[in-house]
C-alpha cells in the first residue's frame, strides 16, 4: 500500500516541487530587485549594481526554465485537466512580474538615471512597496495551490500596498514635475517611476484573476 | 443451440435493448464527469465499469429482483418480452420528449400493465413501498451529498493538500467510486433488466469448478450484465460525449462526491447482506428495490447546491422527476397492456398462464 501511494504520487511531487522553486524566485527576484535599486541610488552604476542586476537576470532566466518545464509536465502528464488553463495562466503572470524586475533593473543599469538626492528615500519606499506587493502575489499564488483560505488576506495586502504605491508614485511625478530640472530629465525620471509603479500594478492584475481561480478550486 | 434456445434469446432481446440501453445512459452517471474531464480515460472507465456492473449483477442483483417478483410473477415468455419492451419504448419516448425518466419506474409500470391484462391483483403494499423508494431515492442521496461535502470540504482546509496532489487523490477516488458505483448499478438495476425473466428462465446452476458456481438466476444475470456492459462500450462514449451530465457543470471532486453518495444509495436498496446485518441489529432496513441511477445523481448534486448556499439551483428539475414518477410508469403500464393484447390476439402467443 505505502509503495502504491509512493509510485501514485512520484510524478507530481517533482512538479510540486518546481512550482514551489519558481515561487521562491519571484520572492528572491523581489528581494534582489529591491537591493539593487538601493545600491544603485548610493553608488550608481557600480559593480556591485552591475552583480545584482546580473543576479536578477540569472532569476529570470531560471524561472524561465522553471515555467517551461511546469507547463509542459503539466500536458504531458495530462495534470489537473480542469484547471490547467487556469495554472498555466497564473505561472505565466508570475514570469511576467519576474520579467518585469529584469527589465527595471536593466533599464537603470543602461539608463543610468541621475535621480536628486532628494528623491532616493522616496524611491527606495516605492522599490519597497513594489517588492513587498510581488512578495505578497508570490504568497498568495502558493496558497493557492496548498492553502486556499490564505489566498484572501495575502491578495487584501496586496490590495492595500498597490494603493500605497499608487500614492507614492503620483507624489514623486508631482514632486518631480514641480522641481527645477530638465524637462527632458523629469521624462527620463518620470518613466522610471512609472516603471517601478507598474510591477505592483501587474501583481494586482494578477490577484484580480487569482481570486476568481480561487472560487473555480474551492469545491 | 436447439430452435428452442434460440426463441429464448429472440424473447429475452427486449431485456438484452433494456440492459444495452442502461449501459449505454447510466454509465455517464458514474463515470461521465471522470471522462469528460479527462480525468480518467474512457477505456479504462468502460473496462472498471463493465467488470465490477457484472460482478454486482451476479452476486447483489437477486434482492431487488426479487421485489419486482413480488409486485409480479411474469410466468411466461412471451409476457416477460413484452413488460421489457414496454419499458425500453417507454423509456426512449420519455427521453425524446425531453421528460426524465427511469427504467426502473418503467418496468414497475410494465409490470402493473401485465398484471392488470392477467387480471392478477397488484400488491399494493409492494407497490407503495417501491413507489416510495423512488422519493426516498433522490432525497436520501441528497442528504448523503450534503455529509460528505462538508466532510471533504472540512478534510481539504485542514490538511492543506497541495493542488496536484489532491488533484491525483481525485482521480484515484473517482476510479474507486466508479468501480463501486458501477457494482450498485448492477446489483441494483439489473433486475429492470432481467428481473421478468426470472421466472421463465430456463437456466440452470452451473459449476466452474470447487466452490464457484453460479445458479440459473445468476446467469440470467450475467447475460443481462453483460449486455449492459456491451452499451457501457458501444454507445455511453457517445452519451459522455454530447451529453455529459447534462444537469451542471462540475468539478471532478464534486463529481466524486455526487457518485459517491448516489452509489450509496444504489447499494443500499441492493444489497441484501446490508439488509440482514441491520435487520440481525434490530435496525430499520431499506426495502431492496431497483431504483434511478439518474435521479439518484440529480439528489446528489441538488444536496451539493443546498450545502453551497442554495443559490442557482433549478428547482424545477424536482418537479419533472416527480411528473415523471407519475407518468413513466402509467406510459409503460399502457403501453404493456396494448402490447399484451395484439401478442395474444393477433401472434398467438401465451402472455401469462394463470
Amino acid at each position: 500500500m505505502f509503495h502504491l501511494s509512493l509510485s501514485l504520487f512520484s510524478s507530481t511531487k517533482s512538479l510540486e516541487s518546481k512550482i514551489d522553486f519558481f515561487h521562491d524566485k519571484l520572492l528572491d527576484a523581489a528581494m534582489t530587485f529591491k537591493r539593487a535599486i538601493k545600491i544603485f541610488l548610493e553608488q550608481g552604476r557600480s559593480e556591485e549594481y552591475a552583480k545584482l542586476s546580473k543576479q536578477i537576470k540569472q532569476i529570470e532566466h531560471d524561472a524561465d526554465n522553471l515555467r517551461r518545464d511546469i507547463e509542459s509536465k503539466l500536458y504531458s502528464q495530462n495534470l489537473i485537466p480542469d484547471l490547467r488553463a487556469d495554472v498555466l495562466h497564473l505561472v505565466e503572470n508570475l514570469d511576467k512580474v519576474i520579467n518585469k524586475f529584469d527589465e527595471v533593473a536593466y533599464k537603470f543599469y543602461v539608463e543610468r538615471p541621475l535621480f536628486p538626492d532628494n528623491y532616493h528615500g522616496r524611491i527606495n519606499e516605492l522599490c519597497n512597496q513594489v517588492s513587498d506587493c510581488a512578495e505578497n502575489m508570490g504568497k498568495a499564488s502558493r496558497a493557492f495551490f496548498r492553502d486556499l483560505s490564505s489566498v484572501r488576506d495575502y491578495s487584501q495586502k496586496v490590495y492595500f500596498i498597490e494603493h500605497e504605491s499608487d500614492l507614492s508614485s503620483g507624489q514623486l511625478q508631482e514632486s518631480i514635475f514641480d522641481s527645477d530640472i530638465d524637462l527632458s530629465a523629469k521624462i527620463q525620471l518620470s518613466g522610471f517611476i512609472n516603471e517601478i509603479a507598474d510591477i505592483a500594478d501587474i501583481a494586482e492584475d494578477f490577484i484580480d484573476e487569482l481570486l476568481i481561480f480561487t472560487i473555480k478550486r474551492d469545491i | 443451440m436447439s430452435s428452442v434456445d434460440l426463441t429464448y434469446f429472440i424473447f429475452l432481446s427486449s431485456g438484452l435493448f433494456l440492459g444495452w440501453s442502461l449501459g449505454a445512459n447510466d454509465a455517464a452517471n458514474i463515470f461521465g464527469t471522470a471522462v469528460g474531464t479527462k480525468m480518467v480515460r474512457f477505456r479504462t472507465a468502460a473496462v472498471i465499469a463493465s467488470v465490477f456492473v457484472i460482478l454486482g449483477a451476479v452476486y447483489a442483483g437477486a434482492g431487488a429482483s426479487a421485489t419486482l417478483g413480488e409486485l409480479g410473477e411474469i410466468d411466461t415468455l412471451p409476457g416477460a418480452f413484452m413488460a421489457a419492451l414496454a419499458a425500453a419504448v417507454s423509456v426512449y419516448w420519455m427521453i425524446k420528449s425531453g421528460l426524465p425518466t427511469s427504467s426502473s419506474q418503467a418496468i414497475v409500470g410494465a409490470i402493473v400493465g401485465w398484471n392488470i391484462f392477467a387480471g392478477h391483483q397488484t400488491d399494493t403494499a409492494v407497490l407503495s413501498t417501491i413507489v416510495s423508494t423512488w422519493i426516498v431515492c433522490p432525497v436520501l442521496a441528497g442528504i448523503i451529498a450534503i455529509l460528505i461535502y462538508y466532510l471533504v470540504r472540512l478534510v481539504l482546509r485542514h490538511s492543506r493538500t497541495h493542488l496536484l496532489r489532491q488533484d491525483s487523490y481525485t482521480r484515484f477516488g473517482l476510479i474507486i467510486a466508479g468501480a463501486f458505483g458501477a457494482y450498485a448499478l448492477g446489483a441494483n438495476n439489473i433486475a429492470n433488466v432481467m428481473g421478468v425473466f426470472v421466472d421463465s428462465s430456463p437456466f440452470q446452476t452451473v459449476s466452474f469448478g470447487p466452490g464457484f458456481s453460479l445458479n440459473g438466476t445468476q446467469i440470467l444475470f450475467l447475460i443481462g450484465a453483460l449486455a449492459i456492459s456491451t452499451g457501457i462500450f458501444t454507445y455511453s462514449h457517445k452519451v459522455i460525449n454530447t451529453v455529459g451530465n447534462n444537469l451542471m457543470h462540475m468539478s471532478p471532486l464534486v463529481a466524486w462526491v455526487v457518485v459517491v453518495s448516489a452509489s450509496v444509495v444504489l447499494f443500499l436498496f441492493a444489497s441484501q447482506s446490508l439488509q440482514q446485518f441491520l435487520h440481525s441489529h434490530n435496525l430499520p432496513a431499506l426495502p431492496l428495490v431497483p431504483v434511478s441511477s439518474s435521479q439518484a445523481v440529480i439528489g446528489g448534486i441538488m444536496g451539493i447546491g443546498i450545502a453551497k448556499g442554495g443559490t442557482g439551483l433549478n428547482w424545477g428539475i424536482l418537479g419533472r422527476i416527480a411528473a415523471g414518477w407519475v407518468t413513466t410508469p402509467l406510459f409503460a403500464a399502457i403501453i404493456c397492456y396494448v402490447s399484451l393484447f395484439f401478442l395474444q390476439n393477433v401472434f398467438n402467443q401465451v402472455v401469462y398462464l394463470n
